[in-house]
């Protein structure tokens, strides 16, 4: 009972960030679920059976199942490895704030289908994480895609 | 010689035809034509003299799918059409075909071996795949006829595919309800008879496709627009042999499908509808090329209706009627190409004079057309005489014969006027300037063959009855001896009277032709085919487009929302589809609801905290709660993964939270609402499913296996680590897989695109603002600390297979202690993780694919193996793991070496690609093995 209420709660969290429009609450909203969906296959080996399966001859009628216990060991090194990958991904690109420099040579298609967007909750569409990046990066890069059509 | 091997000698000519054209130019045609000869001899050896000559070769076993061959009377008759028309038009290609065209050649090569496929072919799948390979042929071959033709190809290859689909409709039911797929079987089967309803359905879709592939009404429009195509194609594809695909599906379904009334409803409306309509539009067009191709649409539709007849009689008029008219419009059609090459046009406005010009060609021509006619003695008239009479004896009674036949001679009264208007618009006259005939002498000799084979055919047509009369007692499944003999002269009857009515009204028309085309210079029709091809096809584009935009958004929440609602539904559906006793988990440990207390708090700050580090350190804290529900499960290896990951998770957050705004963008309050509502239907959902479907499960069978063999399998007793590394080494060597791509991922997207900047690293001033002196208790714990974590990480990898441990935790644990020493540094560019971590990530693999080459010594991959060393317990499956370890070690790295870069307002890496424009770039695929490095050193030497 415990346990559903616990994967409820995260999914619940998980759906209500994912739902979201900045970049890093999708990212918490995905480890959230990541961590239910875990607690879920925990639940299909059953929880009544606590004991660790270590050791000589464990005795099944209290030890618990080790098959989702391996699957959720490694779901856990690779939702991981995603989440720092979409890490990657909220910290590169193009600052949404920043004019579509003309000649830029990379990251035109993130943006791309921004005119596409149906008019959601809010008034600006995509992911907006970079939101706040100071003009001064901005116009850094600026300066260097100059230098480089130089 | 077999019958697979006359196939094979078909398919090895389709080989060798371009190389041949590559190194012969234009004599290419002399080859094929008598490589073709050469097979229209064989063929004819191997017919046998009564009955079928069956071969069949096992291709998908497991479909029970065979290369089944049979050559009956039927495949014989249109085998031998497909060898021998082909073996002309060949010998016309010669000459037509003057520059070094290996493609055509292949393609054409190609074609007859599709050919013979499909009309040998006795699996049906082997048929339907016959049938696409001609298909693609015919749009290839239109396709490379000239840069404009893609569009026609295009159409012709939307409508016949199309057909091509219905026939695969048809061939997957019959599959499936008489469970087998010889066509012989299939077609004997009682389910014709017994159930009409699915046998009328069959017999709708094979005669969809007959239709689409005859160019019947309402597809008919594709053969016109294939005219782009050189004319030996014409001649060959669309006029004596694909377009005779759909006649000849029809004539091998006939007997099955004529117990329904959908069969000749369909054949014989549409059939005599196309006729009449073909026969008009001929009469309307002035391009030679298209009024031969839709007299080819009337001709087709003639032998749609006769087959629509289904008796024995009507057959044998069938089969007739294919040959003569494979002879006289491939005739046809050659005679075009030879005028088009000699006069340079093919209008018949223009031409003129011909009969003088050239007189032995225009006489060929004239007994080519002649036959189209129905004149006697040609062959053409006996066939037609067949029809007509087939069709008067219709079984459907006296009236409606009568009046199909009235309709067939409507049709045959526009077939002599389009003939007669192709010989007097054209022969008579001035004679015209021609170029010279030199190097054509081949294609006349082909035009030539045609005709006078179906003059000779006309007046010895007893000599086709051991070719027809099979054909028609195999399609109709009577004896040939019932049939009756073929002959020229039938006295006075009323076929003979229609027949004289036709030519009479032919005559007419042509007298009177200054009316007929005043008549006929107008539309016919409100629009023309090709425009509806073209409307449907954008039509289609349009509705996929509009289907299109229900997703074409980067709004996130548009794409999670759906899946949410269906999971949730698909969840409380399952939820309450489940019968028995739904698992609350007996009495819940109090330590349970702590935990979910600890996980609810914890994730309700997640969801309120307006500031990103909060956010983060809320997910931290549900994260190490998530660890401790592990530990109370029973599951130390798991809780301890857990705890490891997220501690190097929050590591991760935090330098990437460097370059981000400290506070979030606020949702609107609808935004929130909606959330709220689905955030609230998710969870609800997610507890009622987690309780109706898991929860008090007894141990699975696969579980107590794992429990009870463990030790004895593999020799370890830490259970998990042996599923692991043991018994699903396999899954777990592909889940390495996965982490090194997501390592090259993130290398890769950290050098293609730029990093955005963020607030730069100034602390606010005070005792903690000196980085040196701030970290110097992180120091000085890290000095003693990380060659005793690295320690610890070895023992855990060592100790894994029977207790807590193993590689994916001791790599966490080593990764943990390079992540304190990182941020212990002073500074970025002090950091140093100077470690090639793909080259880890990378020899990771390589050393659990070499374990697992190892066990292939024990009889398969990744089995390991086991020694007793000294009286030490050794196996393979510790180097899987050793390779585990490296690899997650190896992305664990990149992460925190990608992420820990300097953030913007010293940007390193638009720095090095800008470049002094007189620099000299880096290499980026020198960097990409220790990009770190060379960055943080780059850096340095900047000037700031």
């Amino acid at each position: 009972m415990m346990l559903a209420l616990s994967v409820g709660a995260l999914v619940a969290g998980a759906a209500y960030l994912m739902l979201d429009r900045t970049f890093l609450r999708v990212i918490i909203g995905f480890v959230l679920f990541g961590h239910a969906v875990n607690l879920l296959l925990f639940s299909s080996g059953g929880i009544l059976r606590r004991t660790e399966p270590l050791g000589s001859g464990p005795d099944p009628a209290v030890t618990a199942d080790a098959l989702p216990q391996a699957f959720v060991l490694t779901a856990i090194v690779i939702a991981f490895a995603i989440t720092v990958y979409m890490l990657v991904l909220a910290v590169t690109g193009r600052a949404d704030e920043d004019a579509p420099a003309a000649g830029s040579d990379e990251d035109a298609a993130p943006d791309a289908a921004d005119e596409d967007a149906p008019s959601g909750t809010d008034d600006r569409a995509g992911m907006d994480d970079r939101a706040g990046t100071d003009d001064r990066s901005g116009a850094a890069r600026r300066t260097t895609d100059e230098e480089s059509r130089a | 010689m077999t019958l697979m091997m006359l196939l094979a000698a078909a398919a090895t000519l389709a080989a060798l035809a371009p190389a041949v054209a590559r190194s012969w130019g234009g004599r290419a045609g002399w080859f094929v034509a008598a490589a073709l000869t050469l097979l229209t001899a064989v063929l004819v050896t191997l017919r046998p003299t009564g009955g079928a000559l069956t071969e069949s070769v096992a291709w998908i076993p497991a479909a029970d799918i065979s290369l089944r061959l049979q050559l009956d009377g039927l495949s014989f008759l249109f085998a031998l059409v497909v060898l021998g028309v082909g073996a002309l038009v060949m010998l016309y290609s010669a000459a037509y075909v003057k520059e070094k065209a290996p493609g055509f050649y292949l393609l054409m090569a190609f074609f007859a071996f599709a050919m013979l496929a499909l009309v040998l072919a006795d699996d049906i799948v082997v048929m339907f795949v016959a049938w696409e390979l001609t298909t693609l042929c015919s749009y290839l071959l239109i396709l490379r006829s000239s840069p404009d033709a893609a569009a026609p190809a295009g159409r012709t290859l939307l409508v016949t595919a199309g057909g091509g689909l219905a026939l695969l409709g048809a061939v997957t039911a019959l599959v499936v309800r008489t469970g087998t797929t010889e066509l012989t079987a299939v077609l004997n089967d009682p389910v014709w008879r017994e159930d009409p309803l699915f046998a009328g359905i069959v017999a709708a879709l094979v005669a969809l496709a007959a239709m689409t592939k005859s160019a019947q009404f309402p597809f008919h429009a594709w053969l016109p627009d294939a005219m782009v195509a050189p004319a030996p194609v014409s001649a060959y594809l669309h006029a004596a042999a694909m377009v005779k695909a759909g006649i000849y599906l029809l004539m091998r379904f006939s007997e099955a499908a004529s117990a329904t009334w959908v069969w000749p409803t369909i054949l014989v409306t549409v059939g005599l509808g196309t006729a009449i309509m073909g026969a008009v539009f001929a009469l309307q067009r002035t391009d030679l090329k298209e009024l031969f191709a839709y007299s080819t649409v009337s001709q087709l539709g003639l032998l749609v209706a006769v087959i629509g007849v289904g008796t024995p009689e009507a057959l044998t008029a069938a089969a007739l009627h294919v040959v003569a008219h494979a002879l006289f419009k491939s005739s046809g059609f050659m005679y075009v190409g030879l005028v088009e090459k000699r006069a340079g046009t093919r209008d018949i406005r223009e031409l003129h004079g011909l009969a003088r010009a050239m007189p032995w060609t225009s006489a060929m021509a004239v007994l080519g057309v002649a036959g189209m006619a129905g004149l006697p003695p040609l062959l053409g008239f006996a066939s037609k005489e067949l029809v007509l009479d087939a069709m008067a004896h219709s079984p459907a009674g006296t009236a409606v014969g009568l009046g199909i036949a009235l309709a067939a001679t409507a049709a045959s009264v526009g077939t002599v006027a389009y003939s007669a208007r192709v010989v007097v618009r054209t022969l008579p006259g001035q004679p015209m300037e021609l170029k010279p005939a030199r190097g054509t002498v081949s294609m006349a000799v082909a035009v030539g063959a045609t005709a006078v084979a179906g003059a000779v055919g006309g007046l010895l047509v007893g000599l086709l009855d051991p070719v027809v009369l099979p054909a028609a007692a195999d399609a109709t499944g009577t004896a040939v001896g019932e049939l009756y003999p073929l002959s020229l002269w039938h006295g006075v009857n009323l076929a003979l009277l229609l027949s004289a009515v036709a030519v009479g009204g032919g005559a007419i028309a042509v007298w009177q032709r200054v009316r007929v085309d005043a008549a006929l210079d107008r539309r016919l029709f409100p629009f023309t085919g090709v425009a509806a091809v073209t409307r449907a096809q954008s039509a289609t584009i349009a509705a996929g487009r509009r289907v299109g935009d229900l997703t074409r958004t980067d709004h996130p929440s548009s794409h999670l929302a759906v899946p949410l609602v269906v999971i949730a539904g698909g969840g409380l559906l399952a939820a309450a589809l489940t019968t028995g006793e739904w698992g609350l988990g007996g009495g819940a440990p109090v330590a349970d609801v702590g935990l979910t207390v600890l996980i609810v708090v914890g994730v309700v700050a997640a969801v309120a905290s307006r500031t990103r580090l909060g956010a983060v350190i809320a997910a931290g804290i549900v994260g190490f709660t998530v660890a401790l529900w592990f530990y109370s499960l029973g599951a130390a290896d798991v809780a301890l993964t857990q705890l490891l990951v997220e501690i190097l998770t929050v590591v991760v957050m935090v330098l990437v939270l460097r370059r981000l705004p400290a506070t979030f963008r606020r949702r609107g309050a609808g935004g929130r609402l909606r959330g709220g509502i689905v955030a609230v239907a998710a969870g609800a959902v997610a507890t009622v499913g987690t309780l109706a479907l898991t929860g008090d499960r007894a141990l699975s069978s696969a579980g107590e296996f794992f429990l009870r063999l463990a030790e004895d399998e593999t020799g370890g007793t830490n259970v998990v680590n042996t599923i692991l590394v043991d018994f699903r080494a396999l899954d777990t060597l592909g889940e390495l897989v996965v982490l090194g791509i997501a390592a090259l991922a993130m290398t890769a997207l950290l050098t293609a695109r730029t990093p955005v900047g963020g607030t730069p690293d100034a602390a606010p001033p005070g005792p903690l603002s000196d980085p040196a002196l701030n970290t110097v208790f992180l120091r000085s714990l890290a000095r003693p600390l990380v060659p005793l974590m690295l320690l610890g990480s070895l023992y855990a990898l060592l100790r894994g297979h029977n207790a807590p441990g193993g590689g994916f935790i001791a790599a966490l644990l080593g990764a943990s202690a390079l992540a304190l020493l990182y941020l212990a540094a002073v500074s970025d560019r002090a950091a140093p993780l100077r470690l090639p971590y793909l080259a880890i990530t990378g020899v990771g693999i390589l050393v659990a694919v070499g374990s697992g080459v190892l066990g292939l010594a024990d009889g398969s991959f990744l089995r390991p193996l086991h020694a007793d060393l000294l009286g030490v317990h050794l196996t393979t499956a510790l180097v899987f793991d050793l390779g585990v370890y490296l690899a997650v070690f190896g992305v664990i790295l990149a992460a925190v070496n990608l992420l820990g870069m300097p953030p913007l307002d010293d940007p390193p890496r638009s720095r090095d690609r800008a470049g002094a424009p007189t620099a000299p770039r880096p290499t980026t695929a020198a960097s990409a093995s220790v990009p770190a490095e060379d960055d943080h050193s780059a850096t340095e030497e900047a000037p700031r």
